[in-house]
This record gives structure tokens, C-alpha cells and sequence, in this order.
């Protein structure tokens, strides 16, 4: 999905010179809100993100746990069992609501964990020059890499659990985050207010987390998305590869089971209704994404 | 059956009733009433590439389906287990440490030489020199030598006294064309690619023309004695490669294929029975799907522990759902009812009871917590690949939860499970056997220390002799009988859990018939008489 996602690099790159930057931070969240509602795309994606992890957290009083198993086989939906039964009777609505935890923890953890290492290497990287050529190299190596076959290795090689796929999912969509936030942090390096802040310390620490890191602080936010969405699509993905946790639900594994039961071709709604939710939470995730970016520009706000 | 690959190959399976048992064979006579010799192409789906056209190499299925249609075995076997006649016309022993078979001797390789007593003979003592690893060889333990004593006539030297294995190397061991293969200095590193002019086999087909990743064709081969009228009907049979089986079933449906080489999951066996243009053949299984207690921990060393775990499993259960009624109960004991000379119905299956399995923790010193749980935690390990055992892995943990028992479940891709099996890294195995159709070499290779398949790592002296002896009798119901007390004692020490044998259903389309069923995935409806005989509906 790279290529024809949303950049916000180079949205951002493109308007930095006249960003706001972390000192009116107050204000600006305020502004960026004050457009942002009036987004009914944002608003809805906000809702349907919101509702998903209701979902996750209330799954216990939403549906019992899946049963081991039950004697309705495949049983299409109906009022009894809303969004049908599986090869062994249990129940999908049960299965796809336990899979939403599942799925919005590897979403969370991974893109928390990409996200702090690469934010990290790429501030590192844009503030220390003699880096920045190392880090160019490495980011743009992996970037190159084929992802999906390399994370069926590592998953294969390990072993299949959460946090595998929580690690592997990671370790592929740092590059990206780095070189986002890169390309803003550059730019940030190079503005007066740094060099003024050169003045007042030596501490390079003190500089890149009280001036830099604020300032790339907006991409950060859209790039947590982006990644978030691109984790819930590994992780089913590898899921689906029978990689996944085989032990807990998650929407990857409801696919992967209906594959090895042979039960796809005839059971739609075994597919059906995992997928939706992964569309749910890709699209709103990435919509979500695009109207807090255009909120956040200064320019689309008609004042 | 002693080669895994082929055998837990297997576990994508299916299944079917005790009917099946009884359910015959398509008789060779139903087929003669059709069609003779025509320019037919049957087109049959499978789900993975050729690695080795070998055939004396351990392989997987689509190697096994395609390589088992040109080069023959000397016998095959019926629904009960016992072999029946297919290049050997008849087989036996002249004394304690002889073996011999009479061919057949009018079967012809592909380029017009004839199959002699000198290429089974060759190719027994080459897989016996050259080691290739596969079942083959796995069954040549007790070998010494084989000689062509004439044209048609082999004999067999063993090292020891061994009652099974001439009907064992007959029924696994293929045969392979002497003057092709001796060219390669060690027939377990002939790849027998085509590469030197095409293959040369005596099957109804040999393959002509193959795609990697796409198709494999195999033409008929003109002259065929083992089937009706001596020729094989089809012109040509084409494997498909497919990426899983729904993709199978919709090319069936479509009419894009005119059969599925696999089994179909439990699952799906009413739904295509009741799909228009579609036929759902049952085939017998001839193997068992058990879980094992690694002895070696040193609580399942504890006989009691063993026996909780036993009565802490909801069969019937696992049956009913996962298995969709299609697997039979062999009564918890490694004498299947499909080896109807062997079983012993006095064994019956471990009731499942949560209460006694309690019992039987607190009797071998475990107290249980607050909560009810016993201070144990035993890892099951099982093949993702193998999507029956991956479901009832989840019902045997919960159940055995339910006796206080934590069972942690280690499902992992094929390769790493047969490696973690290798090496004995697991608590509780979970798996399959295609074909388990000797007891006397089962056993030996399950329950005897240092066996292939010995993963409870059992060694109970009074089993060991048990086998020795059975190995060695030759008077058929003192080998039933001392088998069936081997049986007991595996049964109630909880040496093996076996918990059903699965019978499995095949689909073609409606358009062809004719497929004659042979037990087991690896031979089912594709077995070389089968498709030498299935014919379109006129």
C-alpha cells in the first residue's frame, strides 16, 4: 500500500517553513480541533476508531470468549448467531470481537515501538550530520527489503506468538517512520530558533527533546496512524499465513482458519465479517490520518 | 508408516463413518462396461509442486501421486490392510531368513524394455546401499540381499528373522527401471529429473511435460496389463497445482478440474456432497491420529499422570465436531478395527471423566490449588499445516483445563514441528499416520527404544519381548495373539494415546467415473489402477 498512501512527508516538507512550531502548541491543537470537527470524514473515522476500542475493552461483556467448540457447523447468519458459525460451531460475532483486541494491541505496540525507534534514529540522524549518511543508507536498505517475506521468515523462525508478530511488525515499519520524520526534522535543524538554542547549551539531548522532537511532533501523530493501520495489516496478513498467535483470536486467524477448513468458498461469511473490521480500522485509521494533516495545515483553515 | 513426510502429510484431512469400512471398492468389472481406450484428459487438482521425481526418496504427495504412476510397487493394498497382488503375483518365505516374489511377466518399461526380476532385485540392493532417506529404506532393517534367481523370480536374504517385511518392502518399496537408474553413481542422489531424455516408467502414465508451479502432464502409456482391456483409458492425466484446497474446490465446481487429489476437511465432505455435478468418494483410513506423553518428563513418567491425561479428553467430542463423525474410536488402542484380524474389541477407549482424572493427579501426589488446578503444565505440540489436529488441540486443552491440568499449545509450521518430534522437545505429541498397516513393524518402530516414532520414549522389557517375538512368528494367529497382548499393554499403561482412525472423502466431477478407491490419502482415487481405469460418463 506504500505507494499510493498519503504522504505526509511531503505535505509537511512542502509547508514547513511556515509551520507552526512547538511554542504555540496550545493554540495551534486548538485551531487544528476547531477544523478538524468540522471534517465529517474525520469525525466519522474518530468514531469508528473510538468504537473499535470500546469494542476491545468491553469484549468481555460483548460476547462470552469463543467456546473450544459447538454443534451448530457452519451455520449461516441468523438472529441466533449474528454473524454466522464456523467449522467447529463456534461463534464469528464472538470471534471477530475477540479479535479486535487482539488486533488493536499488536496495532498499538508495534507502531509505539516503531515509532519511538525510528523518531529517534531520525532526530539523531538529522541533528548529527555525520550520522545522517549511515542512517540514509540503512533506512533506505530496508525500505528496499521485500517486508512480507522476510517477516514469514523471522515469524517462521521464532515461532508464532504476539509478541513475535508485535516484534517483526515493528522491526519492518521503522524505516518508514524514520524517514518521515527525517525529512521534517531536517528542515526543523535548520531554523533560526535551533541555532539560537546552540547559544544556550551544549546539551545536544536537551536540544533535540525540548525543540526538535515538539517541532516534528505533527508528523509523529499522522505517522502513529499510518503505522497502526499497516500493523493491523500485517499482523493479519501473517495471521492468515498461519503465522499468527495460534492460541488467541484475532481477525487474521478467523481467515486463516476458514482457509484450512476449506470452509472459503462456501461460507462467506466467515471472511466477510473480518475483513469489514479490518477495513473499518485501515480506512479509518488512514482518514482519520489525511483530515487531522489538512486540519492541521494552517493554510486549509478558513477562518 | 514410517516416512513422516508422507504420512503427516496426511493431516490436512478428512474423513469418514465405520460405514466406510464396508463401503467396496468400484469392483474392476464396473469399468469394462465403458468406454475403452479414448482421447480423454483427466485433469486432477493438487496443492503442491513436485520436489523429487525420485520415487525412492522420501517425498511429499504430489511427488508420491505422480512418481506412484510410473514406477510400480510389487503389491498394494486392499480396505483391511492385507496386500494384494500388483507387479508380484505372489510372495512369501522359503525359510526363517528367505524371502521371495514372483512378477509378473508381461509389464514393460516406457521405452519397450521389460520389468525383470533383475530390476526389483537391483533396486532393492541399491536403496539398501545408497541410503536414500524415505520409507524404502526404512523398511529394510532386517535386509541382507536380493537376487533374480530368473526372469520373474527375486529372493531375498534377510539378516535376521523378520515375518513382515517382505510384505512391507512390497507394499512401500517402488520398483525402478534398472538401466535408467544405474547410471547415477548412488540412486539417493539421482534427482531422475527428465533431464537425460524424458523418464522411462511402467505405470499407466509417464510424464511428458512439466511446469513448475503450473501443471505436470503425464501421457498414457499404450500397454498396461494391470488394468481392464490393457490399456488406461484417459490419453493423458494432468495435475494442476492449486494454492489451497478452497481454491480446488471452486475449480471443481467450475469444471476447471475433473477431480481433487486431496482429502476434503471434515467440514466441507456435506456441503459437496449435496453440490450439483459433483461425486464424494469414501476411502477407508488405514492409519490413526494419537497424542503421545513424553516419558522423559518426569511427571508422564508417572503412569497415573499418563492415565489423568487419557480421561481428561472429550473423544467423542472431537470426533462429533472436529471430524464431522467421519473418524472411527479404535477403542484407544494401536490395533485399529480396520485391521480386522488384529483388533481386539476388549479394549475400549478411555472414558472421558474430569473427576477421575482429579482422582488419578491426587493418587500420584499432586495437590490441587484454590482454584482447582494441579501444579503441572505439559506444552502439546502440533503442526499448524495439519488443520484437524490444530482444532482438537484446542478442545483437548480445554477439556484437560476442566481436571485442573494446564496445557500449553505450541503449534508451529511443519518443518519446525518435525524437528522439535526429531528431538523429542515436547511434553505431549499430537499427530498422524497415513498408513499403519503392519502392527508388528508399528510397533516396532513406535514402541521399541531407540524406534522412529517411539516419541513416548517408552521402554517396558515385557512390551520389548512382546514385539521381538511377534517379529519373528510366523504362524499368523500366534502373531495376532501376541500382538493383541503388546496392544493391552500399550493400552493400559498409556504408552500411545490413539484416538481415531479418519476415514477420508475424495471429490471428482460427476462427469467421469470409473475410480477404483484404495485406502489412505496416498492412494486414494489417483492410485495408477484407478485412474488407468476411470472413464467420462457416456
Amino acid at each position: 500500500m506504500t505507494s499510493l498512501e498519503f504522504d505526509p512527508a511531503a505535505t509537511a516538507g512542502m509547508s514547513t517553513p511556515s509551520e507552526p512550531v512547538a511554542t504555540e502548541s496550545g493554540r495551534a491543537g486548538l485551531a487544528t480541533w476547531r477544523v478538524f470537527r468540522r471534517e465529517p470524514l474525520g469525525i466519522a473515522s474518530l468514531v469508528i476508531l473510538a468504537l473499535l476500542i470500546v469494542v476491545a475493552i468491553a469484549a468481555p461483556l460483548l460476547a462470552p470468549y469463543p467456546a473450544s467448540y459447538g454443534s451448530d457447523v457452519l451455520k449461516p447468519p441468523s438472529l441466533q448467531y449474528v454473524f454466522g458459525t464456523d467449522s467447529l460451531g463456534r461463534d464469528v460475532l464472538g470471534e471477530v470481537i475477540w479479535g479486535t483486541q487482539q488486533s488493536l494491541l499488536v496495532a498499538i505496540a508495534a507502531s509505539v515501538i516503531a515509532i519511538a525507534f525510528g523518531t529517534l534514529v531520525a532526530v539523531l540522524g538529522a541533528y548529527f550530520k555525520k550520522l545522517d549518511g549511515f542512517i540514509s543508507v540503512i533506512v533506505d536498505l530496508t525500505l528496499s527489503l521485500p517486508v512480507l517475506p522476510l517477516m514469514i521468515l523471522v515469524a517462521a523462525l521464532v515461532g508464532p506468538s504476539t509478541a513475535t508478530i508485535i516484534a517483526v511488525v515493528a522491526a519492518f515499519s521503522w524505516p518508514e517512520v524514520t524517514r518521515l520524520v527525517r525529512s521534517q526534522a531536517l528542515t526543523i535543524v535548520n531554523l533560526p530558533y535551533v541555532d539560537a538554542a546552540r547559544l544556550m547549551t551544549t546539551s545536544p539531548l536537551w536540544i533535540i527533546s525540548r525543540h526538535i522532537v515538539p517541532a516534528v511532533t505533527p508528523v509523529i501523530v499522522v505517522s502513529v496512524v499510518v503505522t497502526a493501520s499497516r500493523a493491523v495489516l500485517s499482523a493479519a496478513g501473517l495471521a492468515f499465513l498461519g503465522l499468527g498467535d495460534p492460541t488467541t483470536w484475532s481477525w487474521g486467524r478467523i481467515l486463516y482458519e476458514a482457509q484450512q477448513s476449506g470452509a472459503m468458498s462456501s461460507a462467506w461469511w466467515l471472511t466477510l465479517f473480518p475483513s469489514i473490521a479490518i477495513l473499518l480500522l485501515v480506512l479509518s485509521a488512514t482518514l482519520l490520518s489525511i483530515a487531522y494533516n489538512d486540519a492541521r495545515n494552517p493554510r486549509n483553515r478558513a477562518r | 508408516m514410517r516416512k513422516r513426510s508422507l504420512v503427516i502429510a496426511t493431516l490436512a484431512a478428512s474423513v469418514a463413518l465405520t460405514l466406510s469400512a464396508c463401503a467396496p471398492s468400484a469392483p474392476p468389472e464396473a469399468s469394462s462396461s465403458a468406454a475403452a481406450a479414448g482421447n480423454d484428459t483427466l485433469t486432477i487438482a493438487t496443492t503442491t509442486d513436485v520436489v523429487n521425481y525420485n520415487p525412492l526418496i522420501g517425498n511429499s504427495r504430489s511427488d508420491y501421486w505422480i512418481t506412484n504412476l510410473m514406477y510400480p510397487h510389487l503389491m498394494s493394498i486392499d480396505d483391511t490392510g492385507k496386500k494384494t497382488p500388483e507387479l508380484a503375483t505372489e510372495w512369501g518365505y522359503v525359510d526363517d531368513t528367505t524371502g521371495y516374489y514372483v512378477i509378473r511377466d508381461d509389464m514393460k518399461w516406457s521405452d519397450g524394455e521389460p520389468v525383470t526380476a533383475e530390476d526389483v532385485a537391483w533396486t532393492m540392493n541399491a536403496v539398501k546401499k545408497d541410503a536414500p532417506s524415505g520409507t524404502f529404506y526404512g523398511q529394510l532393517a532386517n535386509f541382507d540381499s536380493a537376487t533374480a534367481v530368473s526372469d520373474t523370480r527375486v529372493e531375498v536374504k534377510l539378516s535376521k528373522p523378520d515375518s513382515s517385511i517382505i510384505e512391507e518392502i512390497g507394499f512401500w518399496g517402488n520398483v525402478v527401471p534398472k538401466h535408467v537408474f544405474e547410471k547415477a553413481a548412488s540412486v539417493a542422489e539421482f534427482p531422475n529429473d527428465g533431464s537425460d531424455g524424458g523418464w522411462v516408467g511402467a505405470g499407466p502414465f509417464t510424464l511428458t511435460k512439466v511446469q513448475v508451479g503450473q501443471s505436470y502432464e503425464l501421457d498414457r502409456v499404450e500397454d498396461y496389463p494391470l488394468v481392464d482391456g490393457g490399456t488406461p483409458i484417459p490419453a493423458k492425466v494432468v495435475y494442476r497445482v492449486f494454492p489451497d484446497v478452497n481454491t480446488e474446490i471452486l475449480a471443481l465446481q467450475s469444471g476447471e478440474v475433473d477431480a481433487i487429489a486431496n482429502a476434503l476437511p471434515p467440514a466441507q465432505v456435506d456441503q459437496l456432497k449435496n453440490s450439483p455435478g459433483i461425486t464424494v468418494e469414501e476411502v477407508t483410513g488405514l492409519g490413526y491420529a494419537h497424542m503421545t506423553y513424553n516419558m522423559q518428563n518426569p511427571d508422564l513418567a508417572k503412569l497415573e499422570v499418563r492415565q489423568a491425561l487419557a480421561h481428561a479428553v472429550d473423544y467423542d467430542a472431537i470426533r462429533t465436531v472436529v471430524l464431522q463423525d467421519q473418524a472411527v474410536s479404535t477403542g484407544s488402542s494401536p490395533l485399529m478395527p480396520v485391521l480386522s484380524d488384529y483388533y481386539d474389541d476388549s479394549l475400549t477407549e478411555y472414558e472421558f471423566d474430569t473427576d477421575k482424572a482429579r482422582e488419578l493427579m491426587e493418587k500420584a501426589g499432586y495437590t490441587a490449588d484454590a482454584n482447582g488446578n494441579f501444579p503441572v503444565s505439559f506444552r502439546l505440540i502440533y503442526s499448524l499445516q495439519d488443520s484437524v489436529t490444530s482444532q482438537w488441540a484446542q478442545l483437548v486443552k480445554d477439556s484437560a483445563a476442566e481436571a485442573g491440568i494446564t496445557i500449553e499449545l505450541q503449534g508451529t509450521e511443519r518443518n519446525t514441528y518435525l524437528a522439535q518430534t526429531n528431538k523429542g522437545d515436547f511434553d505431549i505429541y499430537a499427530g498422524n499416520f497415513a498408513i499403519m498397516d503392519d502392527p508388528v513393524t508399528n510397533f516396532t518402530l513406535a514402541y521399541l527404544p531407540g524406534g522412529a516414532i517411539n516419541y513416548t520414549y517408552v521402554d517396558d522389557p515385557q512390551l520389548n519381548d512382546l514385539i521381538a517375538q511377534g517379529a519373528v512368528t510366523s504362524d499368523q494367529d500366534e502373531k495376532i495373539d501376541i500382538m493383541r497382548q503388546a496392544a493391552k499393554i500399550v493400552h493400559d499403561n498409556v504408552y500411545d494415546n490413539i484416538m481415531y482412525t479418519q476415514n477420508l472423502f475424495f471429490a471428482h466431477s460427476d462427469k467421469w467415473d470409473g475410480f477404483i478407491t484404495q485406502p489412505s490419502e496416498l492412494l486414494s482415487i489417483v492410485n495408477p489402477e484407478s485412474l488407468a481405469s476411470a472413464h467420462k460418463v457416456q
